[in-house]
Formats: structure tokens, sequence, C-alpha cells
């Protein structure tokens, strides 16, 4: 019992880290339709810069947290401005947008590894106090909780912003259909730049809790979670916000029962890929998607 | 001269048969992205080729071309079976269906014993052949170009421009979709096959989400509307490397960044491809081939 | 058509550059050395401290008054296999090096040495240890002493030291170094009649081990014995202690375990890990106590066991290479090196030219690497 109510909270912790990724993510392909496959670079450097600040500049966290997810919100911008803009008016901007996209996600990865090696790095210890708890013979710690409460809180918030606000009402006009936004009076291009600085922004976040837990940062290790990502936004439904995290924990407790149940975890990424192709075949809207644009 | 071609492809030999072999990889990708179907299977299409293949030639002792053609079959056997459930997923959702496919694939590479697991198949015959790479290639592109005229290819191309359209034209969208699908699988598979006898081993890593990433890569910076787009796709991303190396660019990051950045520069900058910079030179050409 | 232009001729450049460099390699004033690492990629983390330790190498091997001197040149397989090919084709039939140092993977040279081999150029792996790379041929050698050596010695002092009876083992099965690792701890543990109570398996580039961790706390094992790559190995031992499975349960690695980045990267975590290996960072021998305190001074950092055997990879090469003037010679000379004064020890190759000197096991004892035991 105590074996499953353990497997059980480390799958609800390592899906929350899934849709903290994820929610960034399937933000610009909500309103976009694009994948912008340099999000997992974006993630890995948020963490490493908020490493530099803490590191390098002698920042408390406090400080550097809030820096480095502006600084990858600005890297949004850029990646916008240099990958996107241009091939907004080209009929193959979808795949196109995918390539640019990667091109930036290896400049990114150069430009980290030029400036902070190959090796993993990690945050000082005691960058933050973290507290053991022991209960019932399962253990949680509080970086864990604050996580999950991190991706929680998210969801709520990022949900209301985009359902309340003004910002967020033109964010949804421009992922229906921009003409019809700029027909509104809505100024398409700004909502488009801000919808890559929020979703970038969350990247970052998600990197520097991602290196905080984990111990490890690397100019390479957004690409572990890269796939995992793609899979998550899929399973919660494409542009869909509580999909991201839903689908996360989703796929954090497959795996996580995969290893649970068989005592062996050789199947577990299998089973997670083969519970995704499942999932598109079966309902291809994915838990909470809008089913319209995805079936012929 | 004669000595210096030989010292050329001393020097290059490699680098001209993978050329050929990821050339051959792109044209596998291109007959269903000229549908507007994006698949990122065919990295795996290959996988299953190419264990098949070596399998094949292992423990069977069959002859090279013959278990060639095995692999081929494999793949397209599967690519048939795959095809007829997910070809009705449209755009991104293909791709991961696809995607997912592909990494179950190379999953059960990783756990399987026939396969050899993480260190791979190993003990593959050293005998592909630059000569059978470029004929392989010459034959496909060739049918290739053949099919952008026939009845297949037309309906392809409609389906791309719009679907619902075509299937009210009468054209059986199904049906034609698990063809085009099929057909790459299987030219993904021989290439597939013809990679694992010129490493003398194939790995699970050498068909994983990366590479069917590249695929695409190759496809966008050649032109998928011409068919030797992918051809000059392939040709310039996989010789990057070797041109930087030779131009001086430092090992490491920098040349990392710069890769980055040529394959930036020609996404930004040539909307067609580099294929359009040859569409330029010969304009009625290309035309006749785009219109 | 202007930037095609210009790229046609960055390759024709390319062409004429390395096509002039089509001259001989053994001068008498520098011994062309090609080293292939993988500096970018998936493996660059361990690339990365090899170029380091051959670059110190080459270095002083230079400054030092006299002799013949090292032209090395440094290139990088991005982790892939086919640039691996690629490099090697260039080292040898372009630059016509006399010894290759690398590839620092073992699945890239299962692929690259056989060109080495069919032409006759020497190749001196200096990490990898996986199974049937000797075997290639009679010109590639190792002075990376494989786990199927180190394992071994480490799992018999451990058992004896630590009364093992039933233990789990966990690795990683998407890699040739890891899986081939976890095969010959499965052998020696049977050997050993030592109960495998479960295995766990994790991919390279993981992060979170919880869930394997988990189940092998639920099964009481004496010891974790676990086949990682340092990146991995840190990650590992730290939540496997915070998860709660004691320090009593040691935890036991081989070859990739034994870099520093696992103390610095788990901490307090790593105290009491048990790592068998071919170097010992500790080691008093006058030429490692130099070698530690140069990589420390130049890099700001201490060496890894890559770094290491990279390091003593150039002063064998180096050994082999200076009184040849063919590469017959140096492979003819490498064979014939004997109790050679290294860094790693005495250093001599088996008759199947792999690593023969002494393998070591250390636990980590107050954040540093000390002989298990002592």
């Amino acid at each position: 019992m105590n074996l499953l109510a353990q497997q059980l909270v480390n799958g609800l912790f390592i899906g929350s880290v899934y849709g903290l990724f994820a929610v960034g993510y399937t933000l610009v392909f909500g309103v976009l339709d694009i994948l912008n496959l340099a999000h997992a670079a974006v993630f890995t450097l948020g963490g490493l810069v908020a490493l530099w600040l803490v590191q390098t500049a002698g920042m408390s966290i406090w400080l550097a947290f809030p820096l480095a997810t502006l600084f990858a919100g600005l890297l949004g911008l850029l990646l916008n401005q240099v990958a996107f803009a241009p091939l907004r008016k080209r009929a193959d901007s979808q795949f196109s947008g995918l390539i640019s996209s990667i091109a930036m996600a290896i400049i990114f990865e150069a430009v980290a590894m030029g400036l902070f090696g190959a090796r993993s790095v990690r945050f000082p210890q005691g960058t933050v106090s973290v507290h053991i708890w022991h209960i019932a013979g399962v253990t949680i710690t509080s970086l864990q909780v604050g996580i999950v409460l991190v991706a929680a809180l998210l969801m709520v918030v990022l949900t209301l912003f985009i359902q309340r606000t003004r910002i967020g009402k033109a964010i949804r006009a421009v992922a229906e259909s921009e003409r019809a936004a700029m027909l509104l009076g809505v100024n398409v291009n700004g909502i488009i730049a801000s919808t890559f600085l929020i979703s970038s922004a969350l990247g970052g976040a998600a990197g520097i809790l991602y290196g905080l837990y984990f111990d490890a940062l690397a100019p390479d290790m957004g690409r572990s979670i890269e796939l995992k990502g793609l899979a998550v936004i899929i399973l919660g439904g494409m542009g869909s916000i509580p999909g991201a995290i839903l689908g996360g924990l989703a796929f954090g407790l497959s795996e996580v029962l995969t290893v649970a149940i068989t005592g062996t975890s050789n199947l577990r990424d299998a089973v997670a890929f083969t519970v995704l192709f499942a999932i598109l075949l079966i309902r291809p809207s994915g838990l909470l998607g809008r089913g319209k644009m995805r079936e012929a | 001269m004669l000595e210096q071609l030989a010292q050329f492809y001393a020097v290059y030999g490699s680098v001209i048969n993978f050329i050929g072999i990821n050339a051959l990889l792109a044209l596998s990708l291109n007959v269903t992205l000229a549908a507007g179907m994006l698949s990122l299977g065919n990295a795996a299409f290959a996988g299953l080729g190419g264990y098949a293949a070596g399998i094949l030639t292992i423990y069977f002792k069959l002859p090279y071309v013959v278990s060639l053609c095995g692999g081929a079959l494999v793949a397209g056997i599967v690519g048939l079976v795959l095809g007829l459930p997910v070809l009705r997923l449209r755009g991104v959702f293909l791709a991961m269906a696809t995607l997912a496919f592909g990494e179950v694939v190379r999953i059960a590479a990783v756990n399987l014993d026939i396969t050899g697991g993480a260190e791979g198949l190993t003990g593959i015959p050293n005998v592909t052949k630059t000569w059978i790479i470029y004929l392989t290639l010459a034959g496909t592109a060739y049918f290739m170009a053949v099919l952008r005229s026939s009845k297949l290819g037309w309906a392809l191309v409609s389906m791309r421009e719009d679907e619902t359209a075509a299937a009210c034209l009468g054209i059986h969208v199904t049906y034609y979709k698990v063809v085009a699908f099929t057909i790459g699988a299987m030219i993904a598979g021989l290439a597939g096959g013809m990679y694992a006898h010129l490493n003398y081993l194939i790995t699970p890593r050498d068909f994983g989400f990366f590479i069917a990433v590249d695929l695409l890569i190759y496809n966008i910076v050649g032109g998928t509307r011409i068919w030797y787009g992918p051809i000059l796709g392939a040709a310039l991303i996989t010789a990057l490397p070797e041109i930087l190396r030779g131009v001086g660019v430092t090992a490491g990051p920098i040349r990392m960044g710069v890769n980055g950045l040529i394959l930036l520069l020609v996404i930004l900058f040539l909307p067609n491809g580099l294929a359009s910079i040859f569409a330029r030179v010969r304009p009625a050409a290309a035309k006749a081939e785009t219109a | 058509m202007k930037r095609f232009n210009r790229l046609l001729f960055a390759a024709v450049v390319s062409v004429g550059f390395i096509s002039t460099a089509v001259n001989p390699a053994f001068s008498a004033e520098a011994i062309k050395i090609g080293f292939v690492f993988s500096m970018t990629g998936g493996a660059a983390a361990y690339g990365a401290t090899q170029k380091e330790g051959a670059e110190l190498a080459v270095e002083q091997i230079n400054a030092a008054a006299g002799g013949v001197k090292i032209a090395p040149i440094f290139e990088d397989d991005a982790s892939v296999p086919q640039q691996g090919t690629n490099v090697y084709n260039k080292l040898i039939n372009g630059d016509k090096v006399a010894v290759i140092i690398g590839p620092t993977l073992s699945n890239t040279a299962k692929i690259t040495n056989p060109i080495a081999q069919q032409i006759g150029v020497t190749v001196l792996g200096v990490s990898n240890t996986a199974g049937g790379i000797t075997e290639i041929g009679d010109y590639i050698f190792r002075n990376s002493l494989t786990e199927a050596v180190v394992i071994p010695n480490t799992i018999k002092v451990a058992k004896e030291k630590l009364g093992l009876k039933k233990v789990v083992l966990f690795y990683g099965n998407d890699d040739a170094f890891t899986k081939s690792g976890a095969d010959v701890f499965r052998k020696v543990l049977q050997a050993e009649g030592i109960q495998i109570l479960s295995e766990q398996t994790f991919a390279k580039g993981d992060r979170d081990f919880s869930p394997q961790l988990t189940q092998i706390k639920s099964q009481n094992p004496d010891a974790v014995v676990c086949s990682a790559l340092v990146e991995e190995a840190s990650g590992i031992v730290n939540q496997a202690r915070q998860l709660g499975i004691p320090k009593t349960v040691r935890i036991i690695g081989g070859n990739g375990f034994n870099s520093p980045a696992l103390i610095k990267n788990a901490g307090d975590a790593s105290e009491g890990v048990v790592v068998g290996a071919a170097w010992n960072i500790s080691s008093t021998s006058p030429l490692n106590v130099k070698f530690v305190d140069d990589y420390t001074k130049k890099y700001n950092r201490p060496p890894d066991q890559f770094a290491a055997q990279a390091f003593a990879g150039v002063h064998i090469a180096y050994q082999a290479a200076k009184a040849a003037d063919n590469r017959k010679a140096i492979r003819d000379a490498m064979v014939k090196i004997k109790g050679l004064d290294t860094l790693l020890g005495q250093f001599s190759f088996t008759e199947g030219r792999d690593a023969d000197h002494t393998p070591v096991v250390q636990e980590v004892k107050g954040g540093k690497f000390v002989v298990f035991g002592n």
C-alpha cells in the first residue's frame, strides 16, 4: 500500500513537471496552430540563466527566478520576430515554422553550450531550503509540493487570464480567426508577440523549477522532455491549458503505474506512447480539446 | 586528375554515401508531404527496413539484394497496416501519431534480443557500394518524377490543395493516402537496409525522433514541390558539417551554432527551398513542374 | 543565386584545403594525431573533458625542450556515428594522421574503427569500454580498462567488505555502455552467488528516477548495483537518499561513476557510494598528482576519468609514434609498450590490445574518492 501511495505521489509530481513544460507549449499552438520546437531550448536557457544569476551574480533565487523568467519571455519575443513572423504569410508556414524553430533551438543550444559548457551543472547547495517529510512511509519534499502547487496555480491563473482579461479575450479571438480579430480592431501582431512572451516565460520558469528539483542543468536537458511535452499536449488536447496540466498528470501517472504494476521499467516509455497513439485514434481531440480541426 | 578524384573519394566517400541514403530517405517522406501529410514515422520505417534486412542477411544468410527487398517489404507492410487507421488524422495529429509509432519501434528495438538491444545488431557485412546507392536514388527519383504526372500524383496534389474538393471530384482520398504512405514506407525501408549494410551495425539511435525531424528538414530546405528538392536539401544538410570543417569553423558549439544559423537563413530567404535557385535559372521548366 | 554561389565557393574551398593537405605525416618535427571526440550532442559532457585532458598533454609535451612535437587535429563527431565515419575518412585520407585517439562512444567506435583497420592506422580508444572493440583488428588499441575487468573486482571487494547477499540491478538500457556494463554485472553477481531481486532500467537523459527507486526501496536490497554514466548517476544517488533508501544500502557503480561531478552534483548523498574504476583521482603517484594539479589549475575544476584516460592516451600514443616513421611501425611500437609509467599506473597492453593495469575500488568519503575499505 505504501508502495502504491508513494508511486502515486511520484506520478503526481513528475506529471506536474510535464504539465508545467507543456502549458507554454500548448498556448502557442492554440493561438497559431504552430508547434514551437524551440520551446525546449527556452526551457533550458531559463534554467541556466537563473543558475548564472545565482552563482555568478550572487543573487538570491527569489530575485533570480523572476529575472530569468523575464529573460525567457524576451527570448520568446526574439523567437517570434526572427523565426515565426517573417514566415506568417507563407502558405507552408506550418512546416517552415517548424523548421525555423528547430534552427533557433539549435542556435540556443549552441549558445548554452558555449556559455555554460556541456557538463551538467547545479544550483549551489542550499539555494532553496528543502524539507523532507515522511508521512506513513511516503516521502514528500517541500520542493515537490511547491512544484505541484505552482502547476495548479498556473493552470487556474492562466485559464482566468485567457477567459476574463482583455488581452486574454484578444488571444482567444486571434486563435479563432486572425482575420476576424483584425477586423474587430485587435492588434494581431501585438497579441501574437505577447502570446510568445507569456509562453516562453512559462517555459523558462518550468526550466528553473526543473533545474532546482533535479539538481542538474545541461544544454541538452530540454531534449528528453521535448518529446514527452509533445505527447502531453496531444493527450490533453492541443491548445487547452487545463488539458496540458491534466495531460501531464495522465502521462506521468501512466509512466509510474507501468513501473508499479509490472515491477520493471523496460516498458515505461513504450506504454506511455502506446497510450498516446491509442488516444489519437479513439479520441483525436485529446482529453479536453476542441474537436473540429483535427480530423478529416 | 584521376588521382585527385580518387583522393577526393577517399576523403569524402562516406559523406557521398550518406548524402545518397539521406536523399532517399528525404524522397520517402516527400511522397506523403506532396499530399500534405506530415509523417514522422519514416525514420522508424527505415529502422524496420534496416533491422529486417540485417536479420535476413545475418540469420538467414540471404543475398544482399534479397535482404534489401525483404527490408523494404517489411517496412511497406507495416506502413500499410499503420496507414489504414492513422491516415484519417491530419496535420500535426498525423505527425504525432506517427511519432508515437516511431518511439514504440525504437523502444522495441532497445528491448528485443533479436535486434541486439542498445548495442545494436552487429556483424552486418559492409557491402553497400556508392554506385548501388546512387543507382537506387536515380531509380527512385525517376519513379517520383513519373509519379508526379501520373493519376496518383495529380490526386495527391489535389488532396494537398483541398481535400474536401478532391473527395467531391470522386478522388478516393483514403485509398490514395494509404498508397502514398506505403510507397514512402517502402522507400524508407530500402534506404534503411542499405544503411545497415554500410555501417557494420545499426542501433536504435540511428532512427530516433531527431532523425525523423532531419528528414523533414531535408525536404523543407530543399523544397518539397520539385522532385529534386529533397535531394538538394539532403545533400546540403549532410555535407554542411564537412563544409564547415573544411573552411575551419572550430569544432564544438560554434560549428553547431553556424549550422543552425545556415538552416535559419535558408528557411527565411529561400521560401521554396534550394530548388528555387534552380527554378530561377530555368524558370520555364520549373513553372511547368510547380503549376 | 548569390548565396548559393557563396556556398558553392565554400564547398570548393573546403575541398581545396583538404586536397592540399596530402603530404607525408611523418615529418621529423611533428606527429599528426587525430582526436575524435563528441564535443556536441548527447555525449558532449564526456567529450569535453576528454578534449581538455588531451589538450593538456599535448601542450606539456610540446612545451618540453627538444624531442618530437605533436600536431593535434581535434574533430567533433557530434555523438553521431555517421559524422564519426566522415571524420575518420578525413583524418586518415585527408590529413594523413599517424594515429587516431578516440572516438568517445563505443557505438561509434564499432562503426568507425573498421575504416582505420582496413587502411592500417593505429587507433587508441581512451573511453571505449564495451565488448567487441579491439576485436575489430590488430590496429585497434585502448587504454580504457573495460567493465569486464573493473566490475568483477568491484563486486568481489564489495561482497567481502559488505557481505552482500541480495541486490537490485539498475541500469540504462538504451545505451551501449550502460547496457553492456549491466550484462557484466549480472554475470558476476550470479557467479558470486549474490541474488538479484529485480532489474530496473532507465533511459539516457532521464532526470526522474523515483518510480524505479521506490520499487527498489520496497524490496529491501543489501545494495543497489548500478550501471550508469555520471550525468544520470548523480540523479540516481540523490533521489535514492531523498526517497529514504538508507545509507547502509550502498550504491555500487563502475567506470561511469568515476567523476568529481558525482560528488559535486549529488552532494552529501554521494557519501558512501562505491565506485569501481580504472583510475583513482587521489592516487599519490607523482605523475597523477602533477596531472590533477595542472588540470585543476588550467580548467578550475578537478579532472574526471575521461580526462585522465585521454591524457594518458596521448602519452602512450606519443611513446609509440615518436620513433616510428610509418603507420605500420607505430602499430608495432604500440604492441611493444610494456610497463610505461603513466598516471594510470604501470601501463601495458594485453595480447588482445586492451588495457592492462590494476583497477581500483573506491568509496566517496568526506567529499573525496578514497580507496574502499581503508
